[in-house]
């Protein structure tokens, strides 16, 4: 049978098919082993028939009507494409880098949102503490009784100091570890971040409730002269998990400042573009809940002395910070 | 389809209605543009294969989870009193990382994903980026995992914050429903969808072989007029039949299958005004031959500009 008595499509079709087929196998391989493990000349013919293919099939929707090779052809330029396409970045460098220069980066860009987050502790810090002075029923009204494990403004001072410079062993290691990771604080700060998308309000509300109940915590210590003992105890693991509690809020302002002044974007547009930034501020916050867990879980209980506590809390805080300000920074 | 070809000669408003239900019944695929400017459509997998998928994929991290726990409990390092904070730390530390790493690693695919043949894309037709997964799988988190915990751990006591929880669920599996593309939340911000992987299949051209078969014997030969009846979208269907005709190698000789082979005979002469009748032996034969010479038509007519999307292609070219 001569070539010539076939009709076009079918010529087309018996020109290319080969290479088609050869493109088939490497797009199994390319699938199973990975595209890093092929070795070159596969990748190289898989790059290039690739594109052999796409142009097959723009030029096989024009002149052909074989349902078969055109369900063929879409296919397999569809799972090429895939293939040929697939992310090859490496989990190291993608770690490394995150940590060298993503995330200061980000945290540096956003920093009004963080600024937003902090001043909504603190002024919810504030305002329970002077709220509490005027009428200690308020520490009822903000401290959930689960969180104040029976400590209150009808304890005595000395029940206060006993929680403070605690010692029993069974609150320490890996269980505490995984109680404290799982406490209040860090449902706080997943609730902030993943709430902020709903138009910043539900972020803000439940930062400065935060405060407030720190606040009026802190003031029925302060009212005891218990101020500075409570700031120790506070401060070992506080510093950084109040800081992620904040940062968390920024990440989810951010998300929510996304959808109500969206600029010259779409709505959807903007909330990807903030998404970018949010999202490593919420890998940073979660970075630091697990660290203030182990903290919590392993230090607070082994040290005992009020000047270490502060030492330790504060200087991790100021490690945070210098990496949050140094970080990624390219040398000029 | 078979019944499509039956009553390709019956006239007009029956089978226009007809064809617009099929069209409405297959599900919709996804435009995507990769570089190379070639569009191409791919099928957006449903909500009930990804859920097959996501439940397969907890499963598997939820064993693993579980594995690790009791090998935590067999060194003696845990306290039985706090099983379950650090069995939810395991199954959380094991689950987070789990999605993104096999994502990354498998082009957007989990082991779940893998077993349904199903793949995350990216919808602007680039690859997929290391945030665009994070980001997908951090708010998973969100919109699934944190208020089905929470539903969890809230008990009858209150009411209240189990209804948000639940309210909160729903919320998050409806958002696909109203959207084109099935998209989670998190697939909105992360400019994902999820596709169905298509199979390439390559089927043997019916335009090859009976050529050859009716240059060796009598041929059909049909002029120019007589081709001008029929338009893609039957001469797809007249194809699926013939395919249909042949399973594994073996011609099919069922009583309702000659019936339906000679009806549809029976149509296209009529319809094409083919006065010669066509002995029994000879059916497939011709349909074969009115196939080469119907595409080849078709075809040409194509290269000129003219598409003829089915029979109705003259009433919609010239407007009445």
């Amino acid at each position: 049978m001569a070539e010539s008595d076939l009709i076009r499509s079918a010529r087309f079709r018996k020109e290319r098919e080969a290479d088609w087929r050869r493109l088939e196998t490497l797009v199994t391989q390319a699938e199973r082993v990975g595209l890093q493990r092929m070795d070159f000349a596969a990748a190289r013919d898989l790059a290039a028939l690739y594109r052999n293919a796409t142009t097959s099939l723009a030029i096989a929707r024009e002149i052909s009507l074989d349902k078969a090779l055109l369900d063929y052809l879409e296919a397999l330029t569809a799972r090429a494409y895939l293939s040929v396409y697939a992310p090859q970045e490496r989990l190291g460098g993608l770690v490394r880098k995150f940590f060298v220069s993503g995330a200061p980066i980000a945290i540096r860009r956003s920093w009004l949102f963080i600024l937003i987050g902090f001043l909504c502790m603190g002024l919810g810090v504030l305002a329970g503490y002077q709220l509490f002075l005027e009428n200690p029923a308020w520490y009822h009204v903000f401290m959930p009784p689960e969180l104040s494990g029976g400590r209150g403004p009808t304890s005595t001072t000395e029940e206060l100091r006993q929680v403070i410079y605690d010692q029993d062993p069974s609150t320490s290691g890996l269980g505490a570890f995984a109680t404290f990771l799982f406490s209040h604080n860090t449902r706080i700060a997943i609730f902030v971040f993943g709430l902020g998308v709903f138009l910043c309000a539900p972020a803000v509300l439940l930062t400065f409730y935060n405060g407030l109940s720190l606040g009026a915590f802190y003031a029925l210590h302060v009212e005891r002269g218990l101020g500075s003992d409570l700031g120790g105890w506070l401060s070992i693991h506080g510093v950084t998990e109040l800081s992620a509690i904040c940062i968390a809020c920024g990440g989810g302002v951010q998300l929510g400042a996304a959808i109500l002044f969206p600029g010259k974007r779409s709505r959807r547009a903007a909330l990807r573009y903030a998404g970018r930034d949010a999202v490593k501020l919420a890998l940073v916050a979660a970075f630091m809940l697990v660290v203030a867990a182990l903290v919590e879980g392993f230090g607070r209980q082994l040290i005992q002395d009020k000047a270490t506590r502060y030492v330790i809390g504060w200087g991790l805080g100021l490690c945070w910070l210098a990496w949050f300000a140094l970080g990624g920074r390219v040398r000029q | 389809m078979l019944a499509g070809l039956v009553c390709l000669g019956r006239k007009g408003a029956a089978m226009k209605l007809w064809r617009r239900t099929d069209k409405a019944a297959t599900s919709s695929p996804s435009e995507l543009v990769p570089p190379e400017g070639v569009p191409i459509y791919l099928e957006v997998a449903g909500l009930g294969v990804r859920l097959a998928a996501q439940i397969t994929d907890i499963g598997i991290t939820l064993i693993a989870a579980i594995a690790v726990l009791v090998l935590i409990l067999s060194l003696g390092v845990g306290d039985p009193s706090t099983l379950l904070a650090i069995g939810s730390l395991l199954f959380f530390v094991i689950r987070v990382p789990y999605y993104v790493i096999a994502e990354l690693a498998w082009n957007g695919q989990t082991l779940g994903k893998r077993l349904m043949k199903i793949k995350v894309v990216s919808h602007d037709g680039r690859s997929l980026n290391t945030h665009a997964l994070v980001l997908r799988n951090f708010m998973k988190e969100a919109e699934i995992f944190l208020p089905a915990t929470l539903l969890l751990t809230l008990d009858a006591s209150s009411p209240v914050a189990s209804g948000v929880a639940l309210a909160w669920i729903l919320g998050g599996l409806f958002v696909p429903l109203f959207n084109r593309h099935r998209q989670r939340l998190g697939d909105i911000m992360a400019g994902t969808h999820v596709i169905h992987l298509p199979v390439p299949v390559l089927l043997k051209d019916l335009a090859q072989v009976p050529v050859k078969a009716a240059a060796a014997t009598k041929s059909y030969t049909f002029l120019t007029h007589q081709l001008d009846h029929y338009g893609a979208f039957e001469l797809q269907a007249l194809e699926k039949l013939l395919r249909s005709q042949e399973k594994g190698g073996v011609l099919v000789r069922s009583k309702n299958n000659q019936a339906t082979i000679e009806s549809v005979v029976e149509k296209i002469r009529q319809k094409i005004g083919y006065a010669n009748k066509v002995p029994e032996a000879e059916r497939l034969k011709f349909l074969g031959a009115f196939y080469n010479a119907q595409r080849e038509h078709l075809e040409k007519r194509q290269l000129f500009g003219e598409r003829r999307k089915d029979k109705h292609y003259a009433a919609e070219d010239s407007p009445s």
